[in-house]
């Protein structure tokens, strides 16, 4: 079975680019032979098809500022609320880890990577610095999905 | 007489719109939709090559992708005289009806169902049954329309090869054959949708339920248990019982550019488009030549009355503190504010149930959603006769493509019914690219603000006169702007880490 590493977010707003950011860094090294990576964006509920096929997913995203800007966290999906906007077509992350487990068939183990934005920005590309510097953090985190030869 | 102002930034609908509304004894008495998001595709288009709209204008929507890219394809079709293959017409036509069906689930039991599981309700008799079926996450049908909606995209995928922002549509045709794995696949999705629907949603087969005729019928059929106990039924007794289908009627002209294009006669469409004249109750072809755009209460570059889309001009200038409102331009059918969305292909289309209940009762917000699961049926029915009929034909060309001479310069449209109704894309290619594109979405016409003879859009419109109970939490306005089907597009995204994520330093 597939392991698949989705990327969420979008560049044009601050922080927000951080889990783009991430997948540029990881189309540049050579992935392990059962690794699918996805430059997700913000598709809402269409997001659902990357989560079939595969056993485990690892999500990588922004989390809302909480006064550690640049802060890596792994979290289990659980940890992940319904977003207060729980409808519409800005479906995040947290509706989708909802639908995914009312889905029929059973959900591939899903990981969470995620890093403290500093703020988002609308319609302001570029992280904040702290933010920058996690990318790479991140990128390490993510090296047990590396091809074995670079697995360090 | 209290006047209050609201400014509702209706969430659950999304972040780039905002209505506000004055009541007056708790009554609107005027309001007005905010489009807070700048859409600027028509200014990226300019200067870049003519084939470029197919893989940029997809991307207007995460909904809608498949009826963008079918407006893209057909006016450049219509400036070239590009012929298109049957069997390219039943592939687009069966993608852009898999996006329907997605959306119009996703829409009635995701978006406008939930709001009847409001505490307020809990003392009316169908509350308790509502919330099993529509309460998020846990109601039955709820979950369900999660696992439905996303199997009806994978009809896109397997001619796309993905869903949304797909681009397999070409001037001339579609990208990949049709072959018999595919024409099964397909199939297997539809049957399976269509047995939910028919088993849960509407409780009857589908010949029996297109061939109910009658207000009276429906009615009727409302009081036996098969339709009483399924989806819609609930839905329909519901509503009702609130009165949802004695308000918001909106403007009583009503507009569609025909669904799904006829693979003999690609000008042609397989249900009628036209302009229904609510004050004459009379149905006239529509006339392309009629649509205008007006910016007068719009943050654009100002100029006076309307201008048709190929005059037109869509310069961002944000003037705050004046009198205009919002991102979205008024497109106006010659001096008319229009609706179209489901009613509206219905009506116009001649289906004989919703004339007569639109006869019956008018415009209103409960026949809105009526119409829109309604429509699920004639997509499921005419997904099959795409499908059969590209198996009869399997051998046949999938795409003619056209030589390099044919793409000259010129003027065109391409105007389809996507989910939430009429859809064109007008263009002009100059010196080899493209000198003009301007794209007149559903929600535009819907979401319409005041025009240069402040004459209020649709949505403004259905919203005067209905009475607020709770102005903290306005859930009225919500039913009926989620009537409209409001068009939304994801700006911020961000996982919201709530309490659990907030650590003491």
């Amino acid at each position: 079975m597939m392991r698949h590493i989705l990327c969420f977010g979008n560049p044009l707003h601050g922080d927000d680019g951080f889990g783009p950011a991430v997948y540029q860094r990881l189309s540049q090294l050579p992935l392990a032979a059962d690794v699918r990576l996805f430059d997700a964006g913000t598709p809402g509920l269409a997001a659902l098809a990357l989560f079939r096929d595969c056993a485990e997913v690892v999500v990588v995203d922004a989390l809302a500022p909480a006064g550690h800007p640049g802060r890596l966290l792994e979290l289990a999906a659980e940890a992940i609320p319904l977003e207060s906007a729980a409808a519409g077509h800005g479906h995040g992350v947290g509706y989708l880890l909802a639908a995914l487990a009312v889905m029929p068939e059973p959900a591939p183990t899903v990981r969470i990577v995620g890093v403290e934005a500093a703020a988002v920005e609308p319609f302001r590309p570029g992280l904040s610095a702290p933010v920058a510097a996690a990318v790479e953090r991140a990128v390490a985190l993510l090296s047990v999905y590396f091809a074995p030869q670079h697995h360090e | 007489m209290a006047r209050v102002e609201l400014n509702l930034s209706l969430n659950r609908v999304e972040g780039d719109l905002e209505i506000a509304v004055v009541l007056e004894d708790g009554v609107v008495a005027e309001a007005r939709t905010v489009g807070t998001l700048y859409r600027g595709f028509e200014q990226i288009m300019l200067g870049r090559a003519p084939r470029d709209s197919l893989v940029i204008t997809p991307r207007v929507c995460g909904i809608c992708g498949t009826a963008h890219l079918y407006s893209a394809v057909l006016a450049l079709e219509q400036i070239w005289q590009v012929p298109v293959p049957p069997n390219a017409v039943r592939i687009r036509n069966l993608c852009l009806i898999a996006e329907g069906i997605q959306n119009d689930l996703r829409q009635t039991f995701l978006f406008f169902a939930p709001d009847f599981c409001n505490p307020r309700y809990r003392d009316q008799a169908w509350f308790a049954e509502l919330t099993e079926r529509f309460e998020p996450f846990r109601g039955s049908i709820y979950r369900q329309t999660l696992a439905q909606s996303r199997k009806a995209v994978e009809v896109v995928a397997q001619f796309g090869g993905q869903w949304p922002h797909s681009s397999y549509m070409l001037p001339g045709g579609v990208t990949i054959p049709p072959d018999l794995r595919r024409i099964l696949a397909c199939r297997a999705v539809l049957d399976d949708i269509q047995h939910w629907y028919e088993q849960v949603i509407v409780g009857a087969p589908l010949d029996e339920w297109l061939a109910l005729d009658s207000a009276d019928a429906y009615f009727e059929w409302l009081e036996t248990p098969a339709h009483a106990d399924s989806a819609l039924g609930l839905l329909s007794r519901c509503a009702r019982s609130l009165g949802l289908h004695g308000m918001a009627a909106g403007t009583r002209h009503m507009l569609s550019f025909g669904a799904w294009c006829d693979p003999q006669q690609a000008s042609g469409r397989l249900l009628p488009g036209g302009f229904y004249d609510g004050d004459s109750a009379t149905l006239s072809p529509f006339d392309q030549q009629l649509v205008n755009e007006h910016v007068r209460h719009s943050w654009f570059r100002p100029y006076p009355g309307g201008r048709h889309p190929l005059n037109g001009e869509t310069v961002p200038d944000f003037q705050p503190n004046s009198d205009r409102y919002t991102w979205a331009k008024a497109p106006r059918y010659g001096d008319k504010a229009v609706q179209t969305g489901p009613l509206a292909e219905l009506l116009i289309g001649g289906d004989a149930l919703i004339r007569s209940l639109h006869a019956a009762e008018g415009g209103n917000a409960w026949l809105r959603q009526f119409a829109r699961v309604r429509r699920i049926a004639y997509e499921l029915a005419g997904a099959r006769r795409m499908l059969e009929e590209l198996a009869a034909d399997i051998g046949q060309p999938h795409i003619l493509n056209p030589a390099k001479s044919a793409e000259i310069d010129g003027e065109g449209f391409g105007l389809i019914m996507a989910a939430r109704g009429a859809l064109g894309h007008w263009l002009k290619i100059e010196d080899g690219v493209i000198a003009q594109y301007q794209i007149v979405t559903p929600t535009a016409w819907n979401a319409s603000p005041r025009d240069s003879n402040g004459l209020p859009g649709h949505w403004e419109q259905s919203l005067v006169g209905v009475a607020v109970q709770d102005p903290d939490d306005p859930i009225e306005i919500g039913h009926i702007i989620r009537s409209h089907d409001p068009c939304l597009v994801c700006t911020v995204h961000m996982l919201d880490s709530g309490k659990k994520l907030r650590f003491a330093p």
